[in-house]
């Protein structure tokens, strides 16, 4: 005899398991630090190369301007206002990576607590079967 | 109204039952349409206007994941761009590249934004999208919104440049620097961020408070939001922005704001509950608002599968004398209902 509500679970639970669920699985098998540690190492990576890239299209841009005073510029000073400027540019995506991570994960965490809840559902009515 | 939610959910139970095909086709016509626009909008190689690499791309999109589609509208871009000047075309693979990897490697679900948004500069229609990205979507979609305006405007620069680019200009540096400056000086691209990542988080922040007509309220609040922001900063920063076409806009994305409520937020605040109650923590106060559905009319096919009944041949000629038939001793087990076909549903 087919259960009615069972059905909805089931096709409920595998609509989940087919779409979200397996991302979210993705994400919780790693712990909470793990996950956001491989977050912000991605993050300083692309930050990195979006950095690298601006860079490049800034002194492309400017090009004649530093060609003609690179005898007359200090240096030093211009390489220190550069990686300041870089570690604002990391440090302020490596935050934003980190709160997008850690609610990532929370959400991720929550939705598949509730798949999990709705297993022992599943199994609770198997069971008065 | 009954018709129309009807309609409503025969669409839907359609979508339900043939998505398989139906989003396959959605994807491929996009892409074609994308790709159609493109080659017509930038056009400067002619291989890739070739409707077999076309229609063999559009195809490829529509089994690939969304982000394909993006990833190809990208290339075919670039290819453009690429064949109208090198030097141009890594300005705006670079631009392409920092979209990438400082937003959307996050969120590969918002490509479908990125992509529709220039389409719908394209068709003159781009104030329809934050509203409808602030109905159907998250605040995040405000970055998607504005990295379509971006991606939109960095292209539109490269047409308006083209001849430039390609022809006066044979110094390298003053190719780069004329795109830069183009694209960092036109005030209409920053107006048009600023107004829609505001208008889109306002949509988003408005359809989720706990009032009636929360979303009606959206999206008109939404569109009037749009239009006065647009309105200021294009007198402000002298835009030049077509007064009429802000206000269409604005207009349609209410009408398209309303559709999209017809089929994801349609409910009935006249019959609203309120029920009150409490445990042994805490008191609950519930509002809870009906869904408007209609039930769909049952029809009920009865089928009456009357088997074809085969009457016994009844013997014409009388019997003759010499061989009388025992009518007694005749078998009537084979007589059965069989014989006449099932009739218990005709019986009820």
């Amino acid at each position: 005899m087919l259960d009615k509500d069972r059905v909805i679970l089931m096709t409920r639970m595998a609509s989940y398991e087919e779409g979200d669920g397996k991302k979210h699985m993705n994400v919780v098998r790693f712990f909470k630090g793990d996950y956001i540690a491989v977050g912000i190492l991605k993050a300083i990576i692309c930050a990195t190369l979006s950095f690298g890239l601006i860079l490049a299209l800034y002194v492309y841009y400017n090009f004649d301007v530093f060609m003609s005073s690179i005898y007359d510029m200090d240096i030093l000073a211009f390489v220190r206002s550069i990686l300041t400027k870089y570690a604002w540019f990391v440090g302020i995506y490596v935050m934003i990576t980190y709160v997008v991570c850690t609610i990532t994960y929370n959400s991720s965490r929550r939705k598949l607590k509730r798949y999990f809840k709705n297993l022992r559902v599943l199994k609770k009515m198997y069971d008065r079967q | 109204m009954t018709r129309l939610l009807e309609i409503r959910d025969n669409i839907k139970v359609l979508f339900s039952k043939y998505d398989v095909f139906i989003i396959p086709v959605l994807k491929f016509l996009l892409a074609l349409v994308m790709l159609i626009m493109i080659n017509g909008k930038l056009g400067y190689m002619s291989k890739l206007g070739n409707p077999g690499i076309v229609i063999i791309v559009a195809l490829a999109c529509s089994f690939l994941p969304t982000g394909a589609i993006l990833l190809f509208g990208g290339l075919f871009s670039m290819g453009h761009v690429f064949a109208l000047s090198p030097e141009v075309a890594i300005v705006v693979g670079v631009i392409f590249l920092l979209i990438y990897l400082l937003y959307l490697r996050f969120t590969p679900g918002e490509s479908l934004c990125v992509v529709v948004t220039p389409m719908l500069f394209v068709f003159h229609v781009p104030y329809v999208i934050p509203v409808v990205m602030g109905l159907i979507g998250g605040p995040a979609s405000a970055l998607s919104v504005v990295c379509g305006v971006i991606i939109y405007f960095t292209l539109h620069v490269v047409t308006q440049n083209a001849a430039n680019v390609s022809g006066d200009l044979s110094d390298i540096m003053a190719q780069i620097r004329l795109i830069i400056d183009s694209l960092l000086g036109n005030k209409q691209m920053l107006v048009l961020c600023v107004a829609f990542a505001v208008v889109t988080i306002a949509v988003y922040i408005i359809r989720r408070l706990p009032i009636e007509h929360c979303w009606m309220i959206a999206m008109i609040s939404g569109a009037v939001l749009c239009m006065v922001i647009t309105l200021i900063g294009g007198l402000v920063t002298n835009a030049g922005f077509s007064i009429l076409g802000i206000i269409f806009g604005c207009i349609l994305s209410v009408g398209v704001g309303k559709v999209i409520e017809f089929f994801k937020f349609c409910v009935d605040y006249t019959r609203t509950e309120r029920v009150q109650f409490e445990d042994d923590e805490y008191y609950y106060y519930v509002k809870a608002v009906p869904k408007m559905n209609v039930s769909a009319p049952e029809v009920k096919v009865k089928n009456i599968n009357r088997s074809r009944v085969r009457r016994p041949i009844r013997p014409i000629a009388e019997p003759e004398e010499s061989a009388p038939m025992d009518t007694a001793e005749m078998d009537t087990t084979e007589l059965d209902s069989s014989y006449f076909g099932d009739t218990t549903e005709l019986d009820e």
